[in-house]
């Protein structure tokens, strides 16, 4: 009886190793991991689950957002498959590969209570530097009045560092300005502060419940910034350590020239000549 | 044959290893904890010292501290590391300090009012109400207290004039130092009250009663013999409060207003108003940025301060109670 | 405590009057019954409040829809993946924490020797329950992502160890639940009179056996309100989930076996939801934050009564008490 049940114990334990291990061993999808930019997080997000439900099990993603210098510190770690970046690459960035995807617009945003409806560069430079203090008619639209409340990103982030090249003359933003970490958080502080001021891309921007402010007479939105009249332009790019391979070369590929991916990019955003 | 083995009554020894091996991987496993954050952290002992923590002149602007550390490339150079921890520190300090103290205070009336002055249907409600609070998660009290009591500070309690005279130096968003405060108070609170009520309610009742047939009125009868019986209680109570203040991370993450500032005592009322961070708190509002070698080596850092100050809360906790070793009326 | 109360009471008549009393004293008591009455209304605030924000907000399809992702915010669904990973995260760790704690429980109070390693165990334990769960959570982090453990959780393409899966962060969770559990075994063990043992050992049992067929099943209760209370720091735990679990809502299995693939996968929990849909996190959606909110408290308060009726039961039927305390 005993020997009965030990042989069968072994049978099972067998059995069940192999159960776990075969298709283990058979599972050929790719998995790649993500992270990066909060702007470019919807748009890539978007893209991932539409790879997957048109290409079911060959590539499975994880995305996070912690930021477009953490995405860039965690490919060249090689914690990651892809960073998402939403600024142009620099010096820093060699031996990593930028394939560009979409444009985006960075907007200036009030709070709704506050419809300003236009500020010039120089306007911008000084409101975000500090020099600007208080709310004033100057600012065309401002009904707000007392200090300027003025809200920034963090430093990791892809956004800021292409507004302050792109609308601050490449000034940085003053030190009082609080920070937020995601797109998210500070289209919630524009919203919630009636005396703020913020800048976003034009996805979160456009959402509803801010006001967004033209720059220099050119509204900012996805047509004037794909007919190139709106000035903060900038643009999301997949980065890989080298070139992209495997899973991520393939998905890479099928953004660039996918029907289904250039509609997703054309829903929000700006798309980029296919290479 | 070995199942038949496994299958008699062990003999105490084998049990007693096991048993022993298993508490002993428990023991390792924390031990572990420690020596890993340790070693994370090594980095930014090694290039700074101790002085990292006491800055007394901490640059503008940690925050440009921070970015410097997290864009630094994989093979940081010694500079890279330096932070100044004093702002994280001093918040710490602050909230935990206020809270504890409001929260002692605010436990000791309770827990009188409970045991001694409230009516007996009212305390047969309280003392679950009581032990409810203590255990709602944290991060509702961090809900109520972003949807609620920021935007009411933010929107009502901030007056303009207050808010140019920090212009430059910092914004108030009503994420604050006073909401931070409140609701820590709050949450640590419950806990000592449910304590101190469990304490006060063994000591003999005719202790009191001695006092009181000796000429006492109630409330003298329990400060002059109760709370003095229940001191060890108190002070476990004040321990556990300060030990659950200094690791909330995530509460005070979302009402504290994330900026390395120092509330300036100068400020006068402003100063509640302004926004601050804390060890833990600083931890959360970082937790992407582990991959970058100095960030990361700094989140450790933080961590390691924080394993270290509970150290020390427990080691103080039990050297505060031994000389009062006397009173204890439980085994 | 009801002897005391009844005490006061019945000397009520004869109590001197507050007039009598020096300044100071009646100073003490107008600011207990101010401190009493706050904590009432505080309470009742806190109460009402999520619950009236709860009912506002909570729809019986949130409870059991899933997290959708799209970037209306109408259309991001309920919180089905959140709810039931807490419901997992919990399995998984009071399966580990259990016999963890009651093992240790049970040699220190029955065995304890080496004397050392008595001292190692215990102060070890009253670390743990110190630390806050912030730095439990990045150990965690640290250690998963060791490429030992890679099985845990999953291995990127770029070569890196994730690190966070749900064996990751149940793991950790069984640290939370360890301490409540040792404590509240110990004090069970402890409270069994020692006749028992002795009975056992003159009908001549070895030591194990007494443990296992005596003592053990007489602590049940303890052990419950162990576990209770371990269960209720795990579901409120927010910061272990925040860095061990990431910011997914939905459930996301990896590899393809059956069940070990979703508990390597990551997923949310009720408290990583309510976080992320607070002004704090992505979603803006503080409707569905209460709601989940809501849920939450209902679990708490569920979890509180079951204490109180193990602590009642017990009572009434050992005559022991037990210390249905906090800690």
């Amino acid at each position: 009886m005993n020997a009965i049940r030990r042989r069968l114990s072994v049978a099972l334990a067998v059995t069940g190793v192999l159960g776990v291990a075969a298709p283990a061993a058979a599972n050929a999808t790719a998995l790649v991991t993500i992270s990066g930019a909060t702007s470019s997080y919807p748009l890539v997000s978007l893209l991932a689950a539409k790879y997957v439900k048109l290409h079911p099990h060959k590539i499975r993603f994880k995305i996070t957002q912690g930021g477009t210098t953490v995405g860039l510190n965690d490919v060249k770690a090689g914690h990651v498959t892809i960073a998402d970046v939403a600024q142009e690459p620099t010096s820093a960035d060699a031996g990593l590969d930028f394939y560009p995807i979409a444009k985006y617009a960075i907007c200036v945003v009030t709070n709704k209570s506050n419809p300003v409806s236009n500020l010039t560069a120089a306007q911008i430079t000084s409101i975000f530097t500090g020099k600007t203090k208080e709310w004033s008619s100057a600012l065309s639209g401002a009904t707000a009045t007392g200090p300027i409340n003025v809200f920034t990103r963090t430093s990791v982030a892809g956004v800021l560092t292409s507004f302050k090249s792109l609308l601050l003359e490449g000034k940085s933003v003053v030190s009082s300005a609080t920070e937020e970490a995601t797109e998210g958080l500070m289209r919630q502080a524009v919203e919630s502060a009636p005396t703020g001021i913020g800048f976003l891309s034009n996805y979160q921007a456009n959402k509803g419940g801010l006001n967004v402010a033209s720059v220099g007479g050119v509204a900012c939105n996805q047509t004037t910034a794909a007919s190139g009249q709106y000035p903060g332009v900038s643009v999301f790019f997949e980065v890989t350590k080298g070139p992209a391979t495997g899973g991520a070369a393939a998905f890479i590929n099928w953004i660039d020239k996918s029907a289904p991916a250039k509609k997703i990019i054309e829903s929000q955003w700006v798309p980029v000549p296919a290479s | 044959m070995a199942l038949e083995r496994l299958k008699k009554p062990w003999p105490d020894h084998r049990a007693e290893r096991l048993l022993g091996a298993v508490s002993l991987s428990v023991g390792v496993v924390i031990i572990a904890m420690i020596v890993f954050v340790t070693i994370r952290a090594w980095p930014i002992f090694q290039h700074n010292g101790l002085s990292w923590l006491f800055d007394a002149h901490p640059p503008a602007s940690l925050e440009g501290e921070v970015s410097r550390m997290s864009a630094a490339s994989s093979s940081p150079t010694a500079g890279d590391y330096t932070l100044s921890a004093w702002p994280v520190i001093y918040g710490t300090l602050l909230t935990t300090g206020m809270a504890v103290v409001l929260g002692l205070v605010l436990a000791l009336l309770s827990s009188i009012f409970i045991v001694e002055l409230a009516p007996a249907r009212v305390t047969r409600v309280v003392i679950p109400v009581v032990r409810l609070l203590a255990s709602v998660p944290s991060v509702i009290y961090g809900l109520i207290g972003i949807l609620v009591l920021v935007p009411y500070v933010g929107n009502h309690l901030v007056t303009e004039q207050q808010r140019k005279s920090i212009q430059g130096t910092a914004q108030l968003t009503g994420e604050s130092l006073l909401v931070t405060v409140v609701i820590l108070t709050v949450m640590i609170t419950p806990i000592m009250i449910a304590l101190i009520c469990e304490a006060l309610s063994s000591v003999p009742s005719s202790w009191r009663e001695g006092a009181i047939a000796l000429g006492l009125n109630p409330l003298r009868a329990v400060r002059a013999v109760t709370l003095k019986a229940v001191r060890p209680a108190i002070v476990a109570a004040a321990v556990l409060a300060t030990a659950r203040a200094l690791g909330e991370a995530v509460m005070i993450s979302m009402v504290s207003g994330g900026k390395f500032f120092s509330p300036r005592l100068g400020d006068g009322v402003v100063f509640f108003y302004e926004p601050l961070r804390t060890l833990a708190s600083t931890i959360v509002d970082y937790r992407e940025g582990l991959s970058s070698p100095p960030l990361g080596a700094t989140i450790y850092a933080v961590a390691f301060l924080l394993l270290f100050a509970a150290f020390v809360l427990s080691v103080s906790g039990y050297l505060v109670k031994l000389p009062l070793r006397k009173y204890q009326t439980r085994g | 405590m009801s002897t005391t109360v009844a005490t006061a009471s019945s000397g009520r008549g004869r109590r001197s009057s507050p007039m009598s009393w020096r300044w100071g004293d009646r100073l003490v008591l107008v600011l207990a019954w101010l401190a009493g009455i706050l904590l009432c209304v505080l309470a009742a605030a806190i109460v009402l409040y999520m619950g009236y924000r709860g009912i506002q907000y909570l729809r019986p399809d949130s409870i059991f829809s899933r997290p959708q992702l799209s970037t209306d915010q109408s259309g991001t669904g309920g919180f089905l993946d959140p709810l039931l990973g807490t419901l997992l995260l919990t399995a998984i760790g009071v399966a580990l924490a259990l016999p963890l704690g009651v093992a240790c429980a049970v040699w220190m109070t029955e065995y304890g020797r080496p004397g050392w390693l008595a001292r190692i165990v215990e102060s070890s334990i009253e670390i743990v329950a110190g630390t806050p769960d912030i730095v439990i959570a990045i150990f965690g982090l640290a250690v998963f992502q060791v490429s030992l453990l890679a099985p845990f959780s999953f291995t990127s393409e770029g070569g890196g160890v994730y690190g966070r899966s749900f064996i990751a962060a149940g793991a950790m969770m069984s640290l939370l639940a360890l301490p409540p559990l040792y404590a509240a075994s110990r004090d069970g063990l402890l409270a069994v009179p020692g006749h028992m043992r002795e009975a056992a050992f003159a009908l001549g049992k070895t030591r194990i056996t007494t443990i296992r067929r005596v003592l053990v099943p007489n602590v049940r209760s303890n052990i419950a309100t162990g576990v209770t209370l371990g269960i209720s720091r795990i579901i409120g735990s927010t910061a272990i989930v925040l860095i061990l679990l990431g910011g997914f809502l939905r459930f996301e299995p990896q590899g393809s076996a059956p069940a070990i693939d979703l508990l390597r996968g990551t997923g949310s929990s009720l408290t990583s939801y309510i976080y992320y849909n607070s002004p704090a996190g992505e979603g803006a959606a503080p409707q569905k934050a209460y709601a989940a909110a809501f849920v939450l408290l209902i679990f708490v308060l569920a979890l509180n009564l079951i204490v109180e009726r193990i602590g009642r039961a017990h009572a009434s039927s050992t005559g022991l008490t037990t210390t249905a305390g906090v800690v």
